[in-house]
């Protein structure tokens, strides 16, 4: 598109030189925070984190939370983006809009819905006590369960919306190929249209998981400090203990998570690419 | 005619310059809160009424305290508010002057508790509040704070977070009530542990808990008397209970930063701020509680505030050289009893 490079470089270079200056070396300059001590570089901060039950406690649950959600929808994702893209125009376009509608919510104001309807007096006890599989209504609330509901649905739309535009630019004639030559449904999934939308996954899986990892409201209103998880942790550490070196490791902790979590999907998809 | 207008123009636009090179100018950091209100009842009279110049500077606590001690050596801020214990926290790290209470004019009208919450001479109290526990009056009773710990009472109660403004307090009186209210409030905190399962919540914020009261899914919780006016217009039986015990609370003060050169200034603002007028103005907008004793107040206001000698009297606080002190202990005995 250019004649040379160092004119597309110029042309970039306000837009990295903004980057750099407001982005990366304020981060840069709070990750530091972490490895020093005295004025000396060194990792005792972080053998220090690990070393407290609690946060190993905290650190395993964050990325276990983090996983299931990714899992789960991945798996209603792929049923509710095949449905959605075997769909006719009309009834697509209003579908995909209606998976964007939540997208366009406050995730605060999404959250505190979840607080009614997993309440005591919520729909969901009442149709639990009104179908006699309790007595009492459940403790759904301030618990993992309600914080693994409110990322599903905070991040369900991302996954949705990755692996639509996956399947879309998918062959149509792949499946029935497939399936004329005799494969069975699993194998169809498996063998032509997981390969062919990892693309999509890897996207969606990313975003889904990154996004787990590091919401604040939905685990801080719907688990509050019974479930505490590593963004929760590290509010605390900022705002109450001052202790910005913690936080400063949790951070650095969830990037490298947020960071390990899209090459290992890359990996994975490239490797079935290979075979 | 057009020249004229010019030359008045000009002369109009030029006037504050000049004015300002004459006028003094005062720096005062508080809290980002009702700022709007706080112009138009302290801010702007005060400035008409000395002729000077204020700066506000807004911020959490902790932020505008780590500004002050970077700015030691050359202070920009004169006068600020803070919480009662992070005065002392700047008392400590030497930040703040002592305050010459003979020049206040509305020094005498204080609250005896607001005199000189520290004890050190160095801060005044201009507004504080009760912490006590709203509570569904049909369903259960609280004459102690040990009550929401009664096995068919734990499963309805939210409990502050020890990271809340109120935590702390309440663990404080629960100890009392548990009759053991050492500093380290370790007794409560794991009395708590015991029960973290049944209790609903670890609430982080106060505006959650009308909601939760709303849908039964808690019966009772300890909170700020500022929260209170929201549980009054549901329509549910909700009480203020009064614990044989007393009720606990908190205090923000005005201090002064050691080495500013406008301590007269920040004085005659501290003293406009105390005065009757402003109170009573701060009280009826619902904003702060008055710290001034002859502030007189509606019912309705009293309702929603908190007022009145006797509740003064008798709030419990936690000395702010145990809150300072303890604060971090607090954090991991928590994290460690209540928080896995």
């Amino acid at each position: 598109m250019f004649q040379n490079r160092a004119e597309a470089l110029a042309l970039a270079l306000p837009a990295a030189i903004f980057a750099a200056v407001v982005f990366l070396l304020p981060v840069a300059i709070l990750l530091s925070e972490g490895f020093r001590s005295d004025g000396a570089w060194t990792l005792a901060a972080y053998t220090d984190f690990f070393s407290q039950t609690l946060n190993r406690t905290v650190f395993f649950r964050t990325f276990r939370l983090g996983l299931e959600v990714t899992a789960v929808s991945a798996i209603i994702g792929y049923a509710a983006a095949f449905a959605i893209v075997n769909l006719p125009p009309k009834g697509k376009g209003r579908m995909i809009g209606l998976v964007t509608l939540p997208l366009m919510i406050s995730p605060v104001a999404r959250t505190y819905a979840w607080i009614v309807i997993l309440g005591r007096t919520g729909i969901v006890n009442e149709a639990i006590t009104g179908l006699g599989l309790s007595a009492e209504p459940l403790r759904l609330l301030f618990t993992e369960t309600a914080v693994f509901i409110g990322l599903l649905q905070l991040f369900l739309p991302l996954m949705i919306l990755s692996l639509i535009s996956a399947l879309e630019n998918m062959p149509k004639d792949a499946i029935a190929a497939a399936r004329v030559l005799g494969a069975n449904w699993f194998q169809v999934f498996w063998k032509v249209i997981l390969p062919l939308t990892r693309e999509g996954l890897v996207v969606g899986g990313t975003l889904v998981f990154t996004g787990s990892l590091t919401a604040y409201i939905t685990p801080a209103i719907l688990g509050g400090s019974k479930v505490l998880m590593l963004e929760t942790l590290m509010y605390q550490q900022v705002s109450v203990a001052n202790n910005f070196v913690s936080a400063s490791v949790i951070a650095f902790i969830l990037i490298v998570m947020s960071f390990a979590a899209n090459i290992l999907l890359k990996r994975l998809a490239t490797a079935r690419n290979r075979r | 005619m057009k020249k004229a207008l010019v030359a008045s123009v000009a002369l109009v636009a030029l006037f504050p310059l000049g004015a300002a090179a004459q006028e003094r100018t005062l720096t005062i950091s508080v809290y980002a809160f009702a700022q709007d209100d706080y112009k138009t009842i302290v801010y702007d009279p005060f400035e008409a009424k000395c002729g000077c110049k204020l700066v506000v500077e807004t911020g959490n606590s902790v932020e505008r305290l780590a500004k002050m001690e970077a700015n030691k050596a050359n202070p920009v801020v004169d006068l600020a508010a803070v919480s009662m214990a992070d005065g002392l926290a700047a008392s400590r790290a030497g930040l703040i002057d002592k305050i010459d209470t003979s020049k206040l004019e509305n020094f005498s009208r204080l609250y005896d508790v607001a005199k000189d919450p520290n004890g050190d001479g160095m801060s005044v109290g201009y507004t504080f509040y009760a912490t006590s526990i709203a509570y569904r009056s049909d369903k259960m009773k609280i004459e102690s704070w040990a009550d929401l710990l009664k096995p068919e009472y734990v499963g309805h109660v939210a409990f502050p977070n020890v990271t809340t403004n109120q935590g702390p307090p309440a663990l404080y009186m629960l100890g009392l009530a548990l009759g053991k209210d050492t500093p380290d409030l370790k007794a409560p905190i794991e009395a708590l542990g015991e029960k973290k399962d049944e209790i609903v919540t670890f609430y982080e914020k106060s505006s959650q808990l009308v909601q939760l009261m709303q849908q039964e899914e808690i019966w009772a919780a300890p909170i700020g008397r500022f929260s209170w006016a929201g549980f009054t217009k549901l329509d549910l039986p909700v009480a203020w209970a009064t614990p044989k015990e007393g009720q606990t609370g908190g205090m923000n003060v005005l201090v002064m930063t050691k080495g500013s050169k406008n301590q007269d200034l920040a004085l005659q603002f501290m003293d406009f701020w105390l005065s009757t007028d402003v109170q009573t103005k701060l009280a009826e907008k619902l904003i702060d509680s008055p710290a001034n004793k002859e502030v007189k107040v509606s019912d309705k206001v009293a309702n929603n505030i908190t007022y009145g000698e006797d509740t003064a009297k008798n709030l419990k606080l936690i000395p702010s050289a145990a809150a300072l002190d303890n604060r971090n202990g607090w954090l991991k005995e928590w994290n460690e009893k209540v928080g896995q």
